[in-house]
């Protein structure tokens, strides 16, 4: 079972700034409400955006969907927003789930694996 | 979020238990050297299900079995491992055993383990056998696949559309797995369809608004990557269309299947974001594809489905709830003759407009009758499909080559008679594969094949259902049954029989001892038991037999136990109920075409035979209004290809009745084969024409014999 992580709490511990939006260490169905809830909030903030998901430990079709739907918010609204980081986890799932189009902000540069945007 | 599982264990066991009969089945096409790649997917998918079912509810014991199975047949299905009679024999008992585990297990009983890891054993020792390789093949080079799959090598691979359900993921499903898995069939481009999710703050967390196209690359079983999604099957909408040099059409084989395709977005989407997009269609262009369709309609799956509202589809229903309905049908059919029968005495104006409407009712209740019946039936394959095994194990056991055949096997008739034929059937085919079938040894030297052949024919006549166990073995010895029974004193040392009269010897209780066993082919043993329960079933049995070809039993049964077509005879102040199927014709006799006897009865020309008179009212011991023939009714009636005119004063409606038990309610009465309640509230005695028959033979017979006797 896995153990219940707030998503919410940046998983380096950095103090949260306007505009950066930290992914937890679990992002799946389990933690999805509190995810959308997160995010949300997160949205509510003037962009451009920095999402980090280095720290993403687990997730799944869950998890990703909101952050697609977060992206697709974005292009929607055209905030910008680019990639600080996306764990392995992260990033196969990604793969494996055929998003990483989406989740690639219009202007931006292409976000390459273990590497910032 | 608590999902309590176990709602959902019977519908798991249920299915596994069907499951497995599927596996038995092409397990013993796969013995019989029928190698076909569709029959190994079909064992594959069935432990693929069971395992993944049994590690969902909890059930490890079966998972980790069927788990090892599964590399087994994994290992059978991508051509590494050759089929042979021991690996089927294996896989066969591992499907037992999965049976007596999922059994075990349902009844909250303890499995016996040691049984359990022996097999378990052994198929790791199978799999860790390389002798299965074809010879001659180097680890190095590609083996051939033992098993060709038909049209495979015209296929490059798969086309997949995939639209999960809205409740998918808080089923505990997740496309991530299922996409990960498809991955591992062979080079996978997945392109997402997010053209349904709608703004992050309207989008359920839990609801899947996803859907997938993926193009999947290789030499790849439509089952291989209908396995992948085994586990959503019901929950998502999937499409699976072959692509390659030779154009395949769009799969519509499988289960739960609907191919639609998801119904373009409100907005104009670009043609990149749409399912029917071409493989090389650039990915870049979703995100703006999506972002149009941010007013997304309803969960793609059930906008998908809206558009095949007209799609068939099955429920379980428990039989209980059937026998409900239909007892209900039942009391309304009685309801109905009441009304038809107060109308029939009503005079007026308003009296013709009430019987038009009371034909009416009574041509929608013989609709909603049959509608119900027909619930109620099944095919007989339920029952035949259990005799390729019992074939296979018993002719391999007692040393003898045997083909079984079966025909009609869609043939339908009510889940009662089916469920109580079973027994009998089995004992016969055992009867025949035991005593009937030669050895190959004794066939040849017959001059007959070494296979020995067992037939099982079903077919509907005239309203029953006729079940055949043809074999072509060494026939019944006529000489030595007469010989048995007249030494039993059940037949007279002077006294000659009909060769049907003779075969029917072998039913009589206590005439199958281990002596006519060995003599006789041993077709008595447990005979009388198997007509006995086919004529508690309000069928019958009769047997064929020719010395050195074959025997052949036929069992007659009826469609159902429930109700009767039947014409209503009056005798004195009785009314019968005789069955319309068993009426040839009736007439009145004239005395000219009598003809008595000497102490064997009287009988009457009917054109150019001679029928006995059973004159009912002597047969059951009434009063009647007429004895003098020309005064009442001969009803010619048939049964077992036997003929008599049964004597009535007269005759009354035809009418359905629902048949209520006298056995039941009362006791087994020879000649009847039930009661029913009228239209006036009388209750009508139901003839059972065969036992009336018989019933009237023993009362001449014992006419006869008081007669010689004085």
């Amino acid at each position: 079972m896995t153990p219940p992580v707030n998503t919410t709490v940046p998983a380096a511990g950095a103090k949260p700034v306007a505009g950066q939006i930290v992914l937890g260490a679990a992002c799946t169905i389990h933690e999805a409400q509190a995810l959308r809830a997160y995010l949300l909030e997160r949205a509510g903030h003037p962009g451009p955006y920095e999402i980090d998901g280095g720290g993403v430990e687990q997730i799944d079709t869950a998890g990703l969907q909101l952050v697609v739907a977060f992206a697709l918010d974005c292009l929607e609204r055209s905030i910008h927003y680019t990639w600080k980081a996306r764990s392995p986890v992260l990033e196969e799932a990604i793969q494996m789930l055929g998003v990483a189009p989406l989740l690639e902000s219009p202007g931006a540069v292409s976000y390459s694996p273990g590497g910032a945007a | 979020m608590t999902l309590d599982l176990a709602q959902f264990h019977d519908t798991f066991f249920e299915e596994s238990f069907e499951a497995l009969d599927s596996m038995e089945a092409a397990l013993l096409k796969l013995s019989a050297g029928d190698v076909d790649a569709e029959l190994i997917n079909t064992i594959f998918r069935v432990a693929h299900s069971i395992k993944g079912g049994s590690a969902t509810f909890g059930f490890t014991d079966v998972a980790a079995f069927t788990h090892t199975l599964e590399t087994l047949l994994d290992q059978l299905r991508a051509g590494k491992r050759q089929v042979s009679p021991g690996l089927v024999d294996v896989l066969l008992r591992s499907c037992d055993l999965m049976r007596e585990m999922l059994e075990a297990t349902k009844q909250k009983q303890p499995m016996d383990k040691g049984r359990v890891a022996t097999l378990h054993g052994e198929i790791e020792t199978i799999m860790k056998s390389a002798g299965s390789e074809p010879a001659g093949k180097s680890a190095a080079a590609a083996p051939a696949p033992v098993v060709m799959l038909s049209g495979e090598s015209e296929r490059s691979g798969w086309r997949i559309h995939f639209v999960p359900g809205s409740k998918l993921l808080r089923n505990g499903n997740d496309p991530l797995r299922i996409l990960r898995e498809l991955h591992t069939l062979g080079p996978c481009v997945i392109r997402v369809d997010a053209k349904y999710v709608p703004p992050l703050a309207d989008l359920d967390a839990e609801e899947c608004r996803l859907a997938w196209n993926a193009e999947l690359s290789g030499d790849i079983h439509e089952d291989q990557v209908r396995a992948v999604f085994d586990w959503v099957e019901g929950e998502c909408e999937l499409m699976l269309e072959a692509f390659g040099p030779v154009k395949a059409k769009v799969s519509t084989a499988a289960p739960a299947v609907v191919a639609p395709e998801v119904p373009p977005a409100p907005v104009a989407a670009p043609a990149a974001a749409t399912p029917t997009a071409t493989p090389t269609a650039t990915p870049t262009a979703a995100p703006a594809a999506a972002a149009v369709s941010a007013a997304a309609p309803a969960a793609p799956v059930e906008a998908a489905r809206a558009t095949n509202a007209g799609e068939g589809g099955s429920i379980r229903v428990s039989i209980e709830k059937i026998d409900e309905l239909l007892n209900s049908v039942g009391e309304l059919v009685i309801t109905q003759s009441v009304l038809s029968q107060l109308a029939a005495a009503i005079e007026g104006r308003e009296a013709e407009e009430l019987r038009s409407a009371l034909g009416q009712l009574e041509r929608h209740m013989r609709s909603l009758q049959e509608s119900v019946m027909r619930v109620r039936m099944l095919p007989i394959s339920f029952v035949f499909n259990r005799f390729p095994r019992l074939v296979r194990d018993l002719g391999q056991r007692l040393g003898k080559k045997i083909e079984l055949r079966v025909v009609g096997d869609q043939t339908e008739l009510d889940k009662t008679v089916l469920e109580k034929i079973g027994d009998p059937l089995v004992h016969l085919v055992r009867n025949s594969i035991d005593h009937g079938i030669e050895s190959p040894e004794v066939r040849l030297a017959a001059g007959k094949s070494a296979h020995g052949l067992i037939e099982l024919n079903a077919y509907h006549k005239g309203g029953n259902v006729i079940v055949e166990v043809t074999d072509d073995g060494g026939g019944l010895k006529r000489d030595k049954i007469l010989a048995k029974a007249r030494e039993r004193g059940l037949v007279g040392p002077d006294e000659e029989l009909s060769e049907e009269r003779v075969y029917n010897l072998i039913f009589a209780p206590g005439f199958s001892t281990a002596d006519v066993v060995s003599d006789v082919s041993g077709r008595g043993v447990g005979m009388d038991v198997v007509k006995r329960n086919i004529n508690e079933l309000g069928g019958h049995v009769q047997i064929h037999s020719t010395p050195g070809k074959g025997s052949m039993v036929r069992i007659r049964l009826p469609l159902t136990l429930a109700i009767l077509d039947g014409q209503l005879a009056r005798v004195g102040n009785e009314v019968y109920v005789v069955p319309i199927v068993s009426i040839v014709e009736t007439m009145q006799v004239r005395s000219e075409l009598v003809n008595s006897i000497a102490s064997k009865g009287e009988v009457f020309r009917l054109r150019d035979e001679y029928l006995p008179i059973v004159r009912l009212y002597d047969l059951f011991g009434i009063e009647p209004d007429h004895t003098e023939l020309l005064d009442g009714l001969m009803m010619i009636v048939e049964a077992d290809g036997k003929r008599v005119g049964l004597f009535v004063d007269e005759l009354m409606s035809q009418q359905q009745v629902v048949i209520k038990s006298l056995e039941t309610n009362f006791r087994p009465v020879t000649g009847l084969a039930g009661a029913t309640m009228l239209g006036d509230g009388r209750v009508a005695l139901i003839l059972d024409i065969p036992g009336v028959i018989t019933r009237f033979q023993s009362k001449e017979t014992r006419r006869d014999a008081a007669q010689r006797a004085a």
